[in-house]
């Protein structure tokens, strides 16, 4: 008996359907962590990243 | 607390290296695009055998993804990369080999597709040698980018740098995957996987391309740049988050739309449109999250070709992921596919998504990295706009001719016939078509030539030396328990918010969650025997047919014709019986094609005499007046090699391929010269030419004939299902 043999035995089809569940409840539990309140304060300094990363001097001399 | 500051400089250098060649190649892939785009309108453009359409096609699509986009990508995130994580590129060794490799690669694309050295599947069409200095210089990037990460002077990764890390987890997973194959020469492989199984993994691979090359690296530029160039943060960090996941949970589901109403099993298809329908949201949650990032800046917009280009960049992006979902629907997708509207779909996406993305960094980028002024923002600005035309007019045209193509196809007259029964109908209506979209190419690249005259003309005014300003920051210091033990580390602490600092538990849960939903989506089509019924009659090609089956890749003829009738009324009228998943259980690598520039090839066996077939791939217009197809005159003067079909054979037999005693030393051969010189005597008693039975000729022609002929035997009906599954 090979795997194939076993696993189309074993009533595997709807793998797939579960798996999407599965997938949409770990989304759910991100985007409740994301928007939780508290966490204002930490995304908007991420988000000010990109902008705090090359010396301020040299960034006023390319804009000017 | 350590108060000492780390002092270093960023490299620069490579940056500037990835900036010149992503405007090379971008030039050269866009070039052979306007050149193919010209031969569908003016057939004699083709010269056989390096320049013809078939090959010349997987070079352009090639050459736009890996090395423009590709460069590009690598432009921007060795120079984002260095500043978010304010830390030197780890090595700048590395680094280099990452873009001399990375170059190499392209060069051996450039010169093995004309070649006709090819996989045959889409976007994958470099044979394995290649495929595996792709890996190796994958992992050297991977490397590299990960030990800066690992010595990073800013804790919290910014959403950027995890759009990177998910690009470059996942495109090593596909490449590998998808690439499987056993050398069967020094430039020749056959997939390990075969027909609907081969289908599945070559669309996983080749959506998820789309994905994670061609979109989730851009979006990472997209959260870096736009907000550099506007001066301003994202609108929504949070909404960068969801988007982020929502795409590393959803895209990785959504290839086999590409295989709608295919021999695919039904339910993989209807999961891949669930997935592609639900990817719209994210996407344009992603959109309006780069377009707000302007707010109180639009004002700028009208003097900044910088934020023009990104504008269009996300607006296209938006415009490609509302059509993309659309096009996943079945309903929909019986129109558009096999049709050009496909290709519109994607140059909306290559020219304006990636290519504005990429226009607007790079002016962004060249003041910076070549120390001086743009030498001219009114330059930049008649880029801008003679692009945009040129991508409105190249868009317009192919989704014109994309619907015109699927609206003919199934047109049927009063009396319910096929109303354009003659393939050439639909292809001659679309000559207009390919001109305007010829136009629109072209002005496209006279953009980028303007483009490419502003990076010489800025580098010219580059100071002698650079200057190289010394970056200080604080060295991270690792708090106790904040260590990456676990990969459940984050996940115990306060969730999300610790683990986007932890890069190697982040890492990991990221590729779990591309594998395993790689895994559900593609194991139950290996593992689950009633997806692919096997049909009796179904038997291995013949020697000589094999050798012409690679005849037909090396030419590329899938890039024009496919071989997979769909069920549906207005298919089996043109074509004949629907194609089933076992009558390609052989055929490896599956050659179903994508797109219908010829008709469906799938049941050609038989539908011609063997001089017909001669005479149209030695001058396809002495059969069909009208007809765009490339001549093959090498046909007739290439020399079958014996030895080599029986290697060929042996290959397949440990692919699995029932080929029983053929595989015992001289048998394939003796095989294959008996079945040439049958259909060369046949050719020749036909008034054809002379001593064809060596010639490269007779094995195409074998292989065309037996295309869905065993189908037809009477033996066919007895198509059976797994005894376990309570079939007969």
């Amino acid at each position: 008996m090979h795997l194939v043999d076993i696993v189309s035995h074993a009533g595997m089809g709807i793998f797939a359907e579960i798996a999407m569940i599965l997938f949409l409840l770990a989304f759910a539990v991100i985007a409740i962590a994301t928007y939780r309140p508290g966490n204002r304060g930490a995304m908007d300094a991420a988000a000010r990243l990109p902008l705090e990363d090359e010396p301020a001097q040299r960034e006023e001399e390319i804009r000017s | 607390m350590n108060t000492q500051l780390d002092s270093f400089k960023y490299d620069d250098a490579i940056v500037r290296k990835f900036m010149v060649a992503t405007f090379v190649w971008g030039l050269v892939g866009m070039l052979v695009g306007l050149l193919i785009a010209l031969q569908l309108a003016v057939p004699a453009l083709n010269v056989p055998p390096y320049l013809t359409f078939g090959r010349l096609r997987p070079l352009h699509t090639n050459a736009v993804i890996f090395a423009f986009a590709g460069n590009a990508i690598f432009t921007g995130i060795y120079y984002s990369s260095q500043r978010l994580l304010k830390a030197r590129m780890f090595s700048d060794l590395l680094s280099a080999l990452h873009f001399w490799g990375w170059q190499l690669i392209i060069v051996s694309a450039a010169i093995t597709l004309p070649l006709g050295l090819t996989q045959s599947k889409e976007y994958a069409e470099l044979e394995w040698p290649i495929d595996i200095l792709i890996a190796v210089v994958w992992v050297i990037f991977a490397v590299n980018f990960f030990m800066t990460i690992a010595k990073r002077r800013e804790k919290h990764l910014y959403v950027a740098i995890w759009f990177y890390i998910a690009s470059i987890i996942t495109v090593a997973i596909l490449h590998i995957f998808n690439n499987l194959a056993i050398p069967a020469g020094p430039f020749k492989s056959y997939s390990i996987y075969a027909g609907a199984q081969d289908a599945l993994m070559q669309w996983w691979y080749g959506h998820n391309a789309v994905a994670f090359f061609l979109t989730t690296p851009f979006l990472g530029l997209m959260y870096y740049f736009m907000p550099k160039a506007a001066n301003k943060p994202v609108f929504s960090y949070r909404l960068s988050i969801l988007h982020f996941w929502t795409l590393v949970f959803m895209y990785i589901w959504a290839g086999p739309h590409h295989l709608h109403y295919t021999a695919l099993p039904e339910w993989a298809s209807t999961l891949g449109m669930i997935f592609s329908v639900m990817l719209w949201m994210p996407s344009w949650g992603g959109g309006i999250n780069g377009l707000l990032t302007l707010r109180g800046a639009w004002s700028r917009v009208v003097d900044d070709p910088v934020l023009k280009f990104f504008v269009v960049a996300v607006t296209a992006y938006m415009m490609a992921t509302f059509e993309g979902p659309m096009l996943s629907i079945k309903s929909v997708n019986a129109l558009a596919h096999y049709t050009d509207w496909v290709i519109a779909h994607v140059h909306t996406g290559a020219l304006g998504w990636n290519g504005f993305l990429t226009f607007g960094m790079i002016y962004w980028l060249l003041p910076r990295l070549y120390q001086t002024k743009l030498h001219s923002t009114k330059l930049a600005e008649t880029h801008f706009w003679i692009a945009t035309f040129g991508m409105i007019l190249y868009s317009t045209a192919i989704y014109s001719a994309g619907a015109t193509q699927g609206l003919m196809w199934r047109a049927f007259d009063q009396s319910g016939h096929l109303q354009y029964p003659d393939f050439i109908e639909t292809t001659m209506k679309l000559m207009p078509m390919y001109w305007m979209r010829a136009l629109g190419g072209g002005l496209y690249i006279v953009g980028v030539l303007l483009f490419g005259y502003n990076i010489l003309r800025t580098w010219q005014a580059r100071p002698k030396v650079y200057e190289e300003p010394v970056i200080q920051a604080a060295p991270l210091v690792r708090v106790r328990g904040e260590g990456p033990s676990s990969v459940f580390a984050g996940l115990t602490k306060s969730g999300h918010r610790k683990w986007e600092g932890l890069p190697i538990v982040f890492t990991v849960w990221v590729a779990v969650a591309v594998i395993v939903a790689s895994l559900f989506e593609i194991l139950p089509t290996f593992l689950l025997k009633d997806t692919i019924p096997t049909i009796a009659s179904v038997k291995p090609y013949t020697p000589l047919e094999l050798a012409g089956r690679d005849l037909y890749q090396r030419e590329g003829c899938f890039n024009c014709h496919s071989q997979m009738i769909r069920p549906l009324r207005y298919e089996t009228e043109r074509y004949g019986e629907y194609s089933k998943a076992g009558e390609s259980v052989y055929d490896h690598p599956f050659l179903w094609g994508s797109r219908r520039i010829g008709p469906d090839l799938a049941r050609e066996g038989g539908k011609y005499p063997n001089m017909w077939h001669v005479n149209h791939l030695r001058d396809p217009r002495s059969v069909t007046p009208k007809s765009i197809m490339p001549p093959y005159p090498g046909l007739f003067t290439g020399t079958l090699n014996f030895d080599e079909i029986e290697g060929h054979v042996g290959t397949m037999a440990m692919l699995g391929v029932p080929y029983g005693e053929l595989t015992e030393k001289g048998k394939a051969s003796a095989a294959a010269k008996a079945q040439a010189k049958t259909i060369a005597d046949d050719i020749a008693a036909n008034g054809g030419p002379q001593g064809l039975e060596d010639k490269e000729i007779v094995a195409l022609v074998a292989y065309l004939q037996r295309l869905g002929v065993d189908i037809k035997k009477t033996e066919a009906v007895a198509q059976h299902r797994s005894p376990l599954l309570g079939g007969f």
